[in-house]
């Protein structure tokens, strides 16, 4: 970790949605222990390229800073990560910043994800509690199924997994990782189990878990460590079952 | 809202959107015809990619008990509507449903450069080529046997007779050896594919495992018809008919 001078960021921009995006390159006075975030909170303080021409100021989403939200997700040198854990010390120089690729471009590194939530919504991705009268107690869960459980929850809705999936795309209709897991996660509940079939019912069409093509990126670059592939081997049984109920039991 | 809603009357509201004939809503054909892309990557087609190959291997035993074994297949019973059933037409599907696939995934392997994800690509590739393979397997074979008419005891020292003018060149040896590596790699792929996607295996080990067992069962494959062109090039025998004077 030699202390440099200065490091570059070359980012990509987009002013407004529909605008062409253009390339700008940033130097700033390198310091210990930066990322990727102080380094654009650098550049906002003094927004001017290394050309030495004044500009608007970047637009990137952050929040938690502990890779905890998901929200400051961006492809740095090329490939998509949060940038509050990118360290600069251990990315290779110049550095470049883009936003992801699969989502519709607001701003800058701003995308716009609402589509995650947009599914989230399809697969009803939550435990239904509410109702006129008093539900009583839970359930008890055995320990394994937590734990199992617990992995699946971690879950920040960063987009990772579907920006590196060759299936998903800005065009299509599928769901991805991230959807058929929380789908496994609140089928894993007692009480979420009730609308098993309904979740089911939701990733058995186009866009589905039919579409997905097996190539793995999703677990590789989850930043939680999700076990993103057996949840889709999982939700692929429950809809095999599923398929067999419907053919032989409806 | 959703929740409450009684599953006959979503039924029913079903019914009133697409009528009683069409049973079946836009999403759920889509369900079925990529679940069942998967079941007939593995029967009929994967099956009989495994039957086929170790039948023509009888060529390493001898060229009789090859030439009587596709004999026996040449006279068996409706054996053209076996072959379209349980061959081409499953083929045909597989092939089509093969492309839109490829058509709706974007590779990616140059940037995220994991195993699995070569795989992935590689089964995309793999599976055209076996495509174009076929085209040339099919055009050389059966279509000549079925235009010339050649049927029973007639079929198999046809076929033969044409194999084995085929390798006799370099080239198409390489292409018969490139189209078994490619349909064997494409098969033990696949059927790790169609485990995962049908839900077999579900946990990261017997994901690793079943990869294990099945490049195992690749290689194999890849033996039997690699020893099978090699047997065909190495070892060439004139044909004779199976029933004197019948060629």
């Amino acid at each position: 970790m030699n202390a440099r001078k200065s490091v570059r960021l070359t980012v990509k921009r987009q002013s407004a949605p529909a605008a062409e995006p253009y390339w700008e390159s940033f130097d700033i006075p390198w310091k210990p222990r930066a990322n990727i975030i102080s380094c654009l909170q650098d550049i906002q303080c003094r927004p001017v390229t290394a050309e030495g021409k004044d500009v608007n100021p970047i637009a990137w989403d952050c929040n938690c800073l502990e890779e905890v939200c998901g929200s400051c997700t961006m492809v740095i040198n090329g490939k998509v990560r949060q940038a509050c854990t990118a360290l600069i010390d251990q990315l290779e120089l110049p550095i470049y910043l883009e936003p992801m690729t699969k989502f519709p471009t607001q701003r800058d590194l701003q995308v716009d994800r609402s589509r995650i939530f947009e599914n989230l919504k399809k697969v009803k991705a939550w435990v239904p509690i509410d109702g006129s009268h008093d539900q009583g107690e839970g359930p008890v869960i055995s320990d394994q199924t937590r734990a199992q459980r617990y992995v699946l929850s971690e879950c920040m809705s960063c987009g990772c997994c579907l920006e590196a999936c060759p299936q998903f795309s800005l065009d299509n209709k599928f769901m991805g990782a991230a959807t058929f897991s929380q789908v496994r996660l609140f089928n894993l509940h007692p009480t979420g189990a009730m609308h098993t079939e309904e979740r089911l019912e939701a990733v058995m069409g186009e866009g589905g878990i039919t579409d997905c093509g097996n190539a793995q990126v999703c677990v590789e670059v989850c930043p939680k460590n999700i076990p993103l592939t057996e949840s889709i081997a999982d939700i692929g049984r429950q809809t095999t079952l599923q398929t067999i109920k419907n053919i032989f039991q409806k | 809202m959703a929740f409450s809603e009684n599953k006959n009357l979503v039924l029913t509201e079903n019914f009133r959107q697409n009528g009683f004939m069409n049973w079946l809503t836009r999403d759920q054909i889509h369900y079925l015809i990529l679940k069942t892309h998967s079941l007939t990557g593995l029967v009929p087609v994967g099956a009989f990619l495994v039957l086929h190959l170790f039948i023509n291997s009888l060529r390493t035993v001898g060229v009789w008990q090859y030439q009587l074994s596709i004999d026996l297949i040449n006279n068996l019973p409706f054996l053209i509507w076996i072959e379209i059933g349980f061959i081409y037409l499953p083929l045909l599907f597989h092939s089509v449903v093969g492309f839109y696939i490829y058509k709706t995934g974007t590779r990616n392997v140059a940037i995220y450069r994991y195993p699995r994800n070569g795989l992935y690509t590689l089964q995309r590739i793999s599976g055209a080529f076996v495509f174009v393979f076929l085209l040339y397997h099919l055009g050389t074979t059966v279509v000549p046997k079925l235009f010339n008419g050649k049927e029973h005891f007639e079929a198999a020292p046809y076929l033969i007779g044409i194999m084995n003018t085929e390798f006799e060149s370099w080239f198409v040896r390489l292409f018969y050896l490139m189209g078994i590596a490619a349909a064997s790699f494409h098969f033990s792929n696949g059927l790790w594919g169609f485990c995962m996607s049908w839900g077999i295996i579900v946990g990261r080990t017997a994901q690793r495992n079943a990869s294990v067992l099945f490049i195992l069962f690749g290689f194999v494959l890849m033996f039997m018809g690699f020893a099978t062109v090699a047997e065909f090039s190495l070892n060439p025998i004139d044909v004779r008919p199976t029933i004197p004077g019948s060629m």
